[in-house]
């Protein structure tokens, strides 16, 4: 494991993948970031032990996903009737009534995508110990590039405050535990890509490659 | 001044994905990374093509998501079906101005701004006319960062449909504009991703659509231009 870690900073050439500009130098020092001098794009976030913390991150965040996903969020009720939102009922109601688009868009960016991007996180730190993952893990990281954007808690999150505010005068609205657990979940998904630095992934790809070929 | 080293230019280009430089093929066309698999060409294929396609679908759709309405509320029996804009006014009216402004920036600001701004960018480039690089990139940074805001609204439908479903009490339901507006959000996130800004600093230097320059010809024909 000690050998996985790599001291002294590698120089290369890289273009900026927004402006092309073609530029030399090392990667940024640990918990900065790294500029292109033309378009101001951030080229190399490092953020300090990457790779452990976004494991124990997206471990956090898939733990939160059970209770999240499975309690309810909000509870609306009216002369004695009620009914409570958890992440599915939602998409369930909207699936029922016949608009199957828009059930799946939402199943997808508040379900589907974040639970993706824990898993991949987890997969991708996790399995770039092992040898015989390597392509598995380069095909995973192609995949979270893909998906990272459509993962949309925070926006559900907002949606929620703005579901509660327009119903609080229709009937009594109530916050429920899961609740809790979601907020708290959306914050694990934004530092756990904050956290994630896929460089530090390629490093110790490379690294192994280097060692099994100074084996040789 | 001397023109700034790109990597086209060289022959080379770095892979969206994975961010690294990679050696394009002499005759162009696209390669996959060696690191991470995902396929690499010196520009996104029919980049201009594609968002001028995605942003005229969604201005097109935008129509039908602002006059259809997108969920009615009803309440004991009655209940009449609310647009975009009527729901904004709806919580506007009912004092809480704060929410209405969420919403009014959410749902029709964000989808309308950005479909304005891809616009901008893409009548740039094509007329090449003369901007600062800088804020053309601010511009596309705004556009590629907010979209996912204007989710809200059908997020807030969905849970407002599982919220109040008691039959004839009280009961939410989607319409047909939530759907215009769902794909509207959807198009406009695609069209984003499929805009290269690198297009952007291409025009700006004169060398738009130069794609595919072996180095051996590039460095020819500056010489023969002096």
């Amino acid at each position: 494991m000690n050998q996985l870690r790599n001291t002294k900073p590698i120089p290369w050439q890289r273009a900026c993948h927004e402006c092309d500009l073609l530029l030399t130098g090392g990667l940024a020092p640990p918990g900065q970031k790294l500029v292109c001098p033309r378009c101001r794009c951030t080229l190399h976030r490092n953020s300090n032990h990457s790779v452990y913390y976004t494991i124990a991150l997206s471990l956090t965040g898939l733990l939160l996903f059970i209770p999240s996903a499975s309690l309810p969020l909000l509870t609306f009720s009216l002369f004695s009737f009620g009914a409570d939102n958890t992440l599915l009922n939602g998409v369930n109601s909207l699936y029922k009534a016949g608009f199957i688009w828009l059930a799946s868009l939402v199943l997808f960016c508040s379900v589907l995508a974040p639970l993706g991007k824990f898993l991949l996180l987890l997969f991708i730190c996790c399995g770039s110990t092992w040898k015989f993952l390597d392509r598995a893990v380069a095909f995973s990281v192609r995949w979270y590039q893909h998906i990272k954007e459509w993962g949309m808690l925070d926006v559900y999150m907002l949606g929620i405050l703005v579901a509660l505010i327009k119903l609080r005068d229709l009937g009594k609205m109530d916050v429920e535990p899961g609740l809790y657990c979601f907020g708290a979940m959306m914050l694990v998904a934004n530092l756990s890509s904050l956290s994630f630095d896929q460089n530090a992934i390629w490093q110790r790809l490379a690294l192994r490659r280097d060692l099994r070929r100074a084996a040789l | 001044m001397s023109a700034p080293q790109k990597a086209l230019k060289k022959g080379m280009t770095s892979c969206l994905s994975c961010h690294q430089l990679i050696i394009l093929p002499a005759r162009g066309g696209r390669c996959r990374c060696p690191r991470c698999g995902a396929s690499v060409y010196g520009r996104i294929d029919g980049s201009l093509m594609l968002t001028w396609a995605l942003t005229i679908t969604g201005a097109l759709l935008l129509l039908p998501a602002n006059i259809l309405p997108i969920m009615s509320v009803i309440y004991l029996g009655a209940g009449e079906p609310s647009t975009i804009i009527s729901g904004v006014m709806q919580l506007y009216n009912s004092g809480m101005w704060g929410i209405a402004l969420i919403v009014f920036v959410a749902s029709i600001a964000v989808p309308v701004m950005k479909l304005l701004g891809l616009i901008l960018l893409l009548v740039q480039i094509q007329l090449r006319l003369h901007f600062v690089p800088t804020q053309a990139m601010k511009i596309y940074r705004v556009v590629s960062g907010i979209g996912r805001w204007s989710l809200l609204d059908l997020f807030m439908i969905s849970i407002l449909a599982a919220l109040v479903d008691m039959g004839f009490i009280a009961q939410v339901a989607a319409g047909p504009g939530s759907t215009a507006f769902a794909s509207v959000v959807v198009v406009t996130m695609l069209a984003a991703r499929s805009f290269d800004p690198r297009l952007i600093w291409d025009a700006h230097d004169g060398d738009l659509y130069a794609t595919a320059v072996e180095p051996e010809t590039a460095h020819r024909s500056a010489a023969e231009n002096g």
